[in-house]
């Protein structure tokens, strides 16, 4: 009998003391990750998986995942554009990049905003905010494609030619700060108001108000539309360790585990029946269609390191009388029209020559703020109209305004019946500025899109496109 | 007489009455383990089985399936991939079965195995649909495009006509009445790579055109015309199911492309069935009917389970398959589990089938659409 029961001991310790072997991975991570520890412990603790995680911007990560057995991003949208995306991914949990605002400066945001409502507001210089560096970080992209996919407005999802670098320009002319780390920036700066709040994953926002590491709780503002949904795929980069992965999705998606991710780190759970705070019940929006071409993140990148003070924009304007009644009336229409992010935005320096026969007027400013802007409209709203029209000698006296990088906008209605002619005007090298002429009325085509060719700038015609349309155009760059 | 040797005080008898209870609870306990197929005992040894598996994964993975299979003496190692990435795999053959999800799929896989051990087997079929909001079905209903299909007050089921559909494309679903300026446009996984996503591509090239096409140049020349349904969309995503179901679900897709069976299982976990997430039936629907490909005799085994053992079968109806028999009838058990939790009957089988061009053309067909490779 005693021997009976021994074997049965036996039996039953050799079934339940099956526990896997300690296991060490190397993993690659998201940043904001680092508030994972407790939870990678009680993983460690279960599983007997440990998880050694060395930690790098989701965009910079993407670039290569040589080297590690995992890969724990907030995305794997970045390395399925470069087909780079590992075979085996699961994702654990869910954040959405959002903005963090002062409460004080909640109101200038308007009530459900959208990204290009907050672009808006940032180019006039009435919303600065800190953001991580697109070139590196997965939530810094993020903001970038929600700006520019919110721009163009074509409800689907941004081809390369949909990038246009003066809507970016004007959102991140209110880019107060690009770190690594922008929630612990803005805490050290939490004394300075000039920085009006922080675009970063609502899980770092609610972490940092349950913290009390702010004088004041951030307002959390869900941009209406053009979410980033961030889904922190695991992804199996070494085959081999495939074992070690499946148990720690397993676990990692337990209930238990979970639960704990929501309480302790703020992310949304991917298992539906997982109970969640209130705060992370909010309603977050439409998302934006991603773009499918790596094209379109490396041409928001070159507009982005293209972004700072120092451009300029050259408006050169006809007021000859020919441009009396409603040719005048609609050169001003346009200006005013200039709303939202294709207006001029700070940091950029804005220049209006008016000419006839010889240059009437010429006021240059750096814009600071909305009061600049009213100085402008100021200057277009003028009733001096004189005779004739010196459209070369205007364009001459233009361009050598330029100072950096520059972009010189013509419009005008007539012939060139003063000053130097277009032969004489080309004759002289013209260097790097580009020229877009507007062209309406009897102005001579022709001419016009020559100096826009040797330019490199490009002609439009107010007569076949609305004329705000044909300035937004324009400030697409080139 | 034995008695005398009752009342003796033996130390034996008295360890005995002691450890006999205990011991009835770990027999008990170890043969229950043992029956539901917890663990497996040193009587039986379990054979691991690898397979590689699109979405029918939701299957092999599932906790009850699992101890079923382990009581019947199997494992099974699951290697999720979509079923085109499958079908091209250059270590297919490692595996004892493979259950890619569609018939382009399973062609490819049995061309590749000529000559060598494939048995097939097809236990269930599930369709192809478009999973989505009430509010959005709504709008497609009142644009003309969307029938209810059921009568109920809120309607689980709505009738699609892709015609129709498909001409909102260039639409935004505010113009439609909702707070929403994307694209009217359903999100499907990668046509390239899993068939619910091809299965799309087939679904709006029937529509185009009535007949299949018949040559490569044909099928190249639809799916130009396909192609911009499917490209407004962006980067596809991988398997939609799972984010499609927590509250933040219209944040990753409003419509999105799943199979029937993933919608059924989610409603047969819930105490009520959910009103806010409903389908969207294409009028002339394709079914998909995975097939099971065994390359082993241990997949034999598996498949010849499937077809019969009473418990995997009823199983599989409750995470939503329509199950199938030999001879591919189908039974009832489906209508009966679906009823039983208040479930309206989907719509299945009730509308035209399609077919879908042949094997060849039709990856020309994604080829072209997708952009792959």
């Amino acid at each position: 009998m005693r021997v009976v029961a021994a074997v049965l001991l036996l039996v039953l310790t050799a079934c339940t003391s099956s526990s896997p072997p300690p296991v060490r991975l190397r993993v690659l991570a998201s940043p904001e990750l680092v508030d994972l520890a407790p939870v990678l412990a009680e993983l460690r603790r279960a599983t007997g998986v440990e998880l050694a995680v060395e930690h790098r911007g989701t965009v910079e990560a993407s670039r290569s995942l040589a080297g590690f057995d995992l890969a724990w991003l907030s995305s794997n949208r970045f390395l399925r554009l470069r087909g780079a995306e590992p075979a085996l991914s699961a994702s654990i949990m869910t954040s959405p990049v959002v903005l963090g605002v002062r409460p004080g400066r909640r109101a200038v945001l308007g009530e459900r905003p959208t990204w290009a409502d907050v672009a808006d507001r940032a180019a006039v210089g009435e919303f600065r905010y800190g953001m991580a560096d697109p070139r590196v970080s997965g939530g810094g992209m993020a903001a970038l494609i929600g700006v520019a996919t919110a721009a163009a407005g074509t409800g689907a999802a941004l081809r390369p030619e949909d990038v246009s670098c003066d809507r970016l320009q004007g959102f991140l002319a209110g880019r107060a700060f690009d770190v690594p780390d922008p929630v612990a920036e803005l805490v050290r700066r939490s004394s300075d108001d000039t920085v009006d709040g922080v675009v970063a994953h609502e899980s770092e926002l609610l972490a940092l108000n349950a913290s009390g590491r702010l004088p004041e709780p951030l307002e959390l503002v869900y941009p209406r539309d053009g979410i980033v949904l961030s889904d922190y795929p695991l992804m199996l980069v070494d085959p081999a360790r495939r074992t070690a992965y499946d148990r720690v999705v397993d676990w990692l998606r337990s209930p238990p585990a979970q639960r704990m991710i929501a309480e302790r780190t703020w992310r949304r759970p991917v298992d539906p029946a997982a109970p969640r705070d209130r705060r992370l019940t909010a309603d977050i929006g439409t998302a934006l269609y991603f773009p499918d071409r790596q094209e379109v993140l490396d041409r928001l990148l070159v507009f982005h390191d293209r972004a700072g003070e120092g451009r300029q924009v050259v408006f050169v304007l006809d007021y000859s009388t020919s441009m009396r009644g409603e040719r005048i009336t609609a050169l001003r229409e346009a200006f005013a029209s200039l709303t939202g992010f294709d207006r001029f935005y700070v940091g950029e320096t804005v220049t209006i020559v008016r000419f006839a026969g010889t240059v009437l007027e010429e006021r240059s400013v750096t814009v600071r703020g909305r009061a600049d802007l009213d100085a402008l409209l100021a200057v277009v709203a003028s009733d001096d109209l004189r005779d004739n029209t010196a459209i070369w000698g205007a364009l001459d006296h233009a361009l050598r305004l330029a100072r950096g990088e520059t972009a010189v906008v013509l419009m005008t209605d007539g012939e060139n019946n003063a000053g130097p002619s277009v032969d004489e005007f080309l004759r002289v090298g013209r260097g790097e500025v580009p020229v877009y002429p507007i062209r309406f009325g009897e102005a001579d085509r022709a001419e016009l899109d020559r100096v826009a060719q040797a330019s490199g700038g490009r002609l439009v015609d107010a007569g076949t496109t609305s004329l705000p349309q044909a300035v937004r155009e324009i400030r697409g760059c080139r | 007489m034995q008695e005398p040797e009752f009342r003796a005080v033996d130390p034996r008898r008295r360890f005995l009455l002691w450890f006999a209870p205990p011991l009835a609870v770990f027999v008990a306990g170890l043969v229950v383990l043992l029956v539901t197929g917890h663990v497996t005992g040193p009587f039986r040894s379990t054979t691991v089985v690898r397979v590689m598996l699109a979405s029918k994964r939701e299957f092999f993975q599932d906790e009850q399936v699992k101890q079923i299979l382990m009581a019947r003496g199997y494992q099974v190692h699951v290697t999720p991939v979509g079923s085109r990435d499958l079908a091209e795999s250059p270590d297919l053959d490692s595996y004892h079965f493979v259950f890619p999800s569609g018939h382009v799929a399973n062609e490819r896989v049995k061309a590749r195995r000529e000559g060598k051990h494939a048995v097939p087997f097809r236990p269930f079929f599930t369709p192809v649909v478009l999973a989505t909001f009430r509010e959005h079905a709504e709008a497609l209903r009142r644009a003309g495009a969307a029938v209810a299909h059921d009568n109920n007050a809120a309607p689980l089921f709505y009738d699609l006509d892709l015609d129709k559909f498909m001409a909102l494309s260039e639409q935004r679903w505010s113009d439609l009445g909702l707070s929403n300026n994307n694209l009217v446009v359903a999100q499907s996984p990668d046509p390239c790579k899993a068939y619910s996503g091809a299965a799309l591509v087939g679904f709006y090239a029937a529509a185009l055109r009535d007949e299949p096409v018949q040559s490569l140049r044909e099928a190249e020349e639809l799916g130009l015309l396909v192609k911009p349904h499917i490209a407004a969309q962006g980067q596809a995503g991988e398997d939609m199911s799972p984010k499609f179901f927590v509250p933040e679900g219209r944040t990753h897709a409003v419509i999105a492309v799943m199979y029937e069976h993933q919608y059924i299982a989610y409603q047969l976990r819930r105490e009520q069935p959910d009103r806010d997430r409903v389908l969207l039936y294409p009028t002339a629907q394709h079914q998909s009917t995975p097939e099971l490909i065994s390359f082993t005799p241990e997949g034999d085994r598996i498949g010849e389970l499937m077809m019969n053992d009473p418990q995997l079968r009823r199983r599989a109806v409750e995470l939503g398959f329509h199950p199938l028999g030999w001879s591919g009838e189908t039974d009832q058990d489906f209508g009966r589990v679906i009823t039983e939790h208040g479930l309206p009957q989907p719509p299945v089988g009730q509308a035209g089938r399609v077919p879908l061009p042949k094997a060849e053309f039709f990856e020309r067909m994604l080829d072209v659409v997708g952009d792959c490779r």
